[in-house]
């Protein structure tokens, strides 16, 4: 018997699967049009490539974005937000987790968890895009880099350039005049880094940081932002055992086993 | 139809139009301190400006600054875009900065013929009292001018009555919103209490008395969490039905549009207009008053206790000074009484955030085992 979560963000879909043991199977894709459409992609590709008939699947989560829609074409039979989700995903993966950074394309969240991956507090960034995934990504294309290489090129920086702004728009000049005055890739994407790195740390602050913190969401395989967050916080960011991409879904998926009356 | 469902929330309603076609006046004002009672007292329709619609702002940004808050961008760009050209004339207070930017500006551009303004003392003493009569009186002299007829000691009292009747409905109107299971829906009393500010007292208090009457049996089901709200002054009634939508119920409010508009407001005989100002200027549960927080906490917590609610939601707009500031403090201490609190900073109207939104209170009810 197996338990479904479904993520469905602004960027990515997610779907995973879960048994009695644990993480039995999961994919992850970039969005269709529509959640709906999203979800249901993103499940075929999962059950087609591991076989496994959806009917074995008791009960299924949405979360995220599509949420809602998800449940209403009757893919999940309930919803729970990515913010209770992401904390009992990360639990599960990082057992002696207290705080969960979770970074994604439009949403930037600092999650507090008990010890059972209860949810206790949060912050989530409002309406600008500065510190989401979304401002890496307007700052790398302005680079000529794919959003991978913004962390690693960085890593070669030999002096991390100030971006002052904090508007993703105006960000974007000063990337532009920096890279006018001939100033090298590695030095502006490490300033690029480090501006998320800053506005991801006061949103930290402000729920209060207690340990142990991970991070999730795309964003979290950005090297330098991360490497920069531990500095800041003076903290280190413990790694999943799995993509950190898939963690809201995860705990979607584990949320439903619970609902499913099979904890 | 229900008499909630045939209220719209357009600014020129059916009622005023009838009131303009037999030829009233009407005066617009945006700030709770301004007594309603001298406007009535002199027939004429006292209107609170609200945005409904949620406008663009690039008129209104023209004229205030990105870093105003939204409501009032939003209200002036409709008293510009000629929205508003059924009003007569504006009251301004010095409610905060950016209200005041949103009226002299306003007025500036429409130059309407009346055009008064109320100074609200920001302390509550003796002597504020006194002076805040004297601006009353300022104030009733100027409406009756405008309305061209004198204002009578027994036209205020009238009116004072009215309004008493009015306060005594709405209270009935929160107490089924309170009750368990509750009756009627914080959307729907904050629909109905928008609705109550475009009209004459006496009307109003007519139209609650059908609304009370279908909803003394109706029953609200299916919500999971019990929730009081505070903050800024907005006309969000779609706000209201968000949050709602999520499975809370919101039983309790401490909002301009909504119970500070009318709680407590009573108080001896005497002159009419010294009652009016300790009445206006002793229940004014808004951050704009100095050294009077201890008093609006505990306003807020009794209210939330009477209602029994499970947690709190403390709104503002973005760059709105005065709830950005006291929503640290009112924060803290509704937890140190037990009461959690979920901070939702916004942007006036904003449907994009609407997503953002839902997630946030859908994660707070969760977070409360909801
Ligand atoms: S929301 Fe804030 S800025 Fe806007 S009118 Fe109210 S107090 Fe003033």
């Amino acid at each position: 018997m197996y338990y479904g979560g479904i993520d469905v963000g602004s960027l990515t879909a997610q779907a995973v699967l879960i048994n009695g043991k644990g993480i039995h199977a999961y994919k992850s894709m970039g969005v269709k049009p529509n959640p709906v459409q999203s979800a249901k992609a993103v499940v075929d590709m999962l059950i087609q490539e591991e076989n496994v008939p959806w009917s074995q699947v008791k009960f299924c989560v949405s979360t995220g974005y599509g949420r809602e829609q998800v449940q209403a074409e009757g893919l999940s039979q309930d919803n729970m937000s990515e913010i209770s989700c992401h904390g009992m995903g990360a639990s599960f993966l990082v057992p002696e987790a207290r705080t969960v950074i979770d970074i994604g394309g439009q949403d930037a969240k600092v999650i507090r968890i008990g010890p059972g991956g209860e949810l206790i507090d949060f912050v989530m960034n409002d309406k600008c895009a500065a510190g989401t995934g979304r401002f890496l990504e307007v700052q790398a294309r302005t680079l000529g880099l794919s959003l991978d290489e913004l962390g690693t090129v960085s890593l070669g920086a030999e002096k991390v350039l100030e971006l002052s702004s904090r508007c993703s728009i105006f960000c974007e000049t000063e990337v532009l005049h920096y890279l006018q005055r001939g100033h090298s890739k590695a030095d502006i994407a490490a300033g690029v880094n480090r501006a998320m790195a800053e506005r991801v740390a006061a949103l930290v602050r402000r729920v209060g940081l207690e340990k142990e913190v991970t991070m999730s969401g795309g964003v979290a395989k950005n090297v330098a932002v991360r490497a920069e967050l531990e500095r800041m916080l003076n903290v280190r960011l413990i790694k999943y055992g799995a993509d950190s991409q898939i963690v809201g879904a995860l705990g979607a998926a584990l949320m439903a086993r619970r609902m499913g009356g099979n904890s | 139809m229900t008499t909630l469902q045939r209220q719209s929330t357009d600014l020129e309603t059916d009622y005023v139009r009838d009131w303009k076609k037999k030829g009233g006046k009407v005066l617009g004002y945006a700030c709770v301190a301004t007594p309603v009672e001298i406007i009535e007292a002199a027939g004429v329709l006292p209107y609170r400006i609200k945005a409904f619609g949620h406008p663009d702002t690039e008129l209104g940004d023209a004229y205030l600054a990105r870093f105003n808050c939204r409501f009032c961008r939003s209200c002036l760009q409709l008293g510009l875009e000629g929205s508003y050209d059924f009003l007569d004339g504006l009251v301004e207070t010095n409610g905060c900065d950016h209200l005041r930017g949103m009226f002299e500006n306003w007025q500036h551009v429409k130059e309407y013929d009346f055009f008064h303004y109320l100074k609200v003392p920001h302390f509550l003493r003796d002597d504020s009292l006194e002076y805040f009569t004297e601006e009353l009186a300022l104030m009733r002299d100027a409406v009756a001018a405008f309305a061209g007829r004198e204002i009578t000691d027994d036209d205020l009292r009238a009116a004072i009555d009215t309004y008493d009747e009015v306060n005594a409905k709405l209270k009935r109107l929160y107490a089924l919103r309170e009750q368990v299971p509750p009756a009627v829906s914080g959307a729907e009393v904050m629909e109905l209490v928008c609705t109550g500010s475009s009209m004459m007292g006496a009307d109003f208090a007519a139209m609650l008395d059908e609304v009370l009457a279908e909803k003394e049996n109706a029953r609200v089901s299916g919500y999971k969490a019990r929730l009081i709200i505070m903050g800024s002054a907005t006309d969000e009634v779609d706000l209201i039905a968000d949050i709602e939508s999520t499975g809370a119920l919101i039983a309790a409010d401490a909002l301009c549009f909504g119970s500070r508009a009318f709680w407590n407001r009573e108080g001896e005989d005497g002159d009419p207009l010294r009652l009016l100002a300790e009445r206006y200027l002793g229940h004014l549960f808004c951050p704009r008053m100095f050294t009077d927080y201890d008093r609006r906490i505990a306003y807020i917590l009794d209210t939330a206790e009477r209602a029994g609610v499970d947690g709190a939601i403390i709104t503002y707009n973005k760059f709105c000074d005065l709830h950005g500031v006291e929503a640290v403090s009112q924060r803290m201490d509704l937890e140190k009484a037990g009461i959690p609190v979920l901070v939702l900073e916004k942007d006036y109207g904003s449907q994009a955030d609407t997503g953002r939104i839902k997630t946030r209170v859908q994660a707070f009810l969760e977070r409360l085992g909801k």
